[in-house]
């Protein structure tokens, strides 16, 4: 499991990358939604699958979550987990310039998930040479009790989860969510392989 | 046979031309035969390409509907939200979808299997697929998948489901909240009782002489006393109250935001009621009364534990003073 954890350099080097990636989306998303788009710097965490698990069953007042598949080439390849709080999920119909009754909440959570994991993972992918493809995403029912099975459920054995907390503020709008990237060993290899190239180019 | 490979063999240049016609025609066939709708427009939402799968599911012509604007040819599409689905994908570059979970379709086109599914429509998940091209700019890929059978499969689980969640509540022969429904929801309202400072009161009541009618007249008709019982004094609760049976033929009713006056009121009228109700079983007319306990909850019970069994000595009284009567306790 060890060689599987990120040096210190490449974590830095990939806090970097989605810093980029993140303040990418975030002006594609203020471009589309015509508003001042605030991004604080987003913080990433690598956590393996026990502590995950954990964090997960802990974390109260869950809302919603949307999970959303993305694959790219030679292994890449992962589920986004958008984590929303009560408190945070009010606006989202404002926020995407939706009338009043226009579409439920479910679907709003969708679409916004879907618009922040696809831009921010289209922005990501090209920084490493990929291109990413996507499922359709779904919103898990039962959350409450149901997200650690989930997880522990994924058609795919996954082995590292970088949990990106991503804080948007749009004008009067605050909106907090945590994205979860799990991504299996393979993923994690040559994602490590990318990192430490760009690494010897700064060097 | 040998002469063919010969002539593939020598003329590869030839080949390689024909590819690029043989690749197109392949695409344009392999998209004709897709089961799926391929449907694409270009920034302006003018429909460009159309494969035959949605000639196939509806009766428009697929040359009338080339050239036209999206929203025109298939007027049942909801135009804002679609039109701002299309933008999301057009200026993010990035892909959008849409599921039958939460929206069950967005073109009207029947389906294969009229009989068997609620909806006249095809349920439809939509994908939105940016695509880019050198000359004409942005376009968009709108493929439309048919999902019937699974929302078809996924709607019958559900309701087994919600069957099975219903049966584990429910006693099978009474029709009323089986012993473990019941006792969860006296714990929640015990718990709710506590925290908002509410009133709630409890009634336990049991059949008189219950085992005498079934050794007199057979289980059978235990059963039918049980069955009817219930239903009568289900008929007298108000929607809020809780009744469930707690054993054999002993019934329980949780009586929420009620003091004892007003649950031994219930008690009493449920009482006369049953012992002035004739039951017949094979024309034979029987005597059947209860006995009731009655108890409200006060500050000396520190579980919904100790309220059942206040309300159990009450009902002991009521038995031991002659039974066919209600008897309230307080602790």
């Amino acid at each position: 499991m060890s060689e599987l954890n990120l040096t210190d350099d490449q974590l830095d080097c990939l806090q970097e990358l989605i810093n980029i990636a993140m303040g990418q989306a975030s002006d594609q998303l203020a471009r589309y939604l015509d508003t001042f788009v605030y991004l604080k710097v987003p913080n990433i965490e690598s956590v393996d699958a026990k502590d995950l698990m954990s964090s997960l069953s802990e974390q109260q007042n869950t809302l919603a979550v949307v999970s959303q598949g993305f694959f790219g080439h030679e292994g890449i390849r992962g589920e986004a987990l958008l984590v929303y709080k009560e408190e945070d999920s009010g606006r989202i119909a404002d926020l995407l310039g939706y009338e009043p009754d226009e579409l439920s909440q479910d679907e709003q959570l969708i679409d916004i998930s879907s618009i922040l994991t696809t831009t921010f993972l289209n922005v990501f992918a090209r920084q490493i040479d990929n291109q990413m493809s996507y499922n359709a995403p779904k919103l898990l029912p039962q959350v409450q009790s149901n997200l650690s099975e989930h997880v522990q459920h994924m058609p795919f054995t996954w082995d590292l989860a970088l949990k990106v907390n991503i804080n948007y503020q749009v004008t009067d709008y605050s909106f907090n969510c945590n994205m979860i990237l799990l991504i299996p060993e393979k993923a994690i290899t040559k994602i490590k392989l990318v990192l430490d190239r760009i690494l010897l180019d700064f060097s | 046979m040998g002469n063919s490979e010969t002539c593939a063999a020598t003329d590869n240049a030839q080949v390689l031309t024909v590819n690029e016609h043989v690749i197109k025609q392949i695409n344009e066939q392999v998209a004709n035969q897709l089961n799926t709708g391929v449907l694409v427009i270009d920034h302006a939402f003018t429909i460009v390409i159309c494969n035959r799968f949605l000639q196939v599911h509806t009766d428009k012509n697929i040359d009338d509907i080339i050239g036209e604007n999206i929203f025109i040819a298939f007027p049942e599409l909801p135009e804002r939200w679609l039109a701002r689905k299309l933008n999301a994908a057009l200026q993010l570059n990035t892909p959008s979808f849409c599921s039958w979970e939460q929206r069950h379709h967005l073109f009207e086109l029947p389906h294969t299997r009229p009989i068997t599914t609620g909806s006249e429509f095809m349920a439809q998940n939509c994908t939105f697929l940016p695509i880019e091209t050198d000359e004409n700019g942005m376009h968009v890929c709108i493929l439309i998948e048919d999902v019937t059978d699974v929302c078809h499969y996924q709607t019958q689980l559900q309701k087994t489901l919600d069957d099975l969640a219903l049966m584990s509540r429910i006693d099978g022969l009474t029709q009323i909240y089986n012993r473990k429904h019941w006792q969860e929801s006296l714990k929640q309202e015990y718990a709710k009782a506590r925290r908002y400072d509410k009133d709630l009161s409890l009634i336990m009541l049991d059949l008189d002489y219950f085992k005498l009618l079934n050794d007199n007249y057979g289980h059978q008709c235990g059963d039918m006393v049980l069955i009817e019982v219930s239903a009568l004094i289900d008929s007298l609760l108000r929607i809020e109250d809780i009744f469930g049976r707690y054993g054999g033929e002993e019934f329980a009713i949780i009586v929420p935001e009620a003091q004892l006056h007003g649950a031994m009121e219930l008690a009493q009228r449920i009482c006369k009621t049953i012992a002035s109700t004739p039951l017949t079983y094979n024309g034979q007319e029987l005597k059947v009364t209860i006995s009731l306990g009655v108890a409200q909850l006060s500050d000396k019970e520190s579980n919904y534990e100790a309220l059942i069994t206040l309300a159990d000595k009450a009902l002991y009284a009521a038995k031991h003073n002659g039974r066919n009567q209600a008897f309230s306790l307080t602790a």
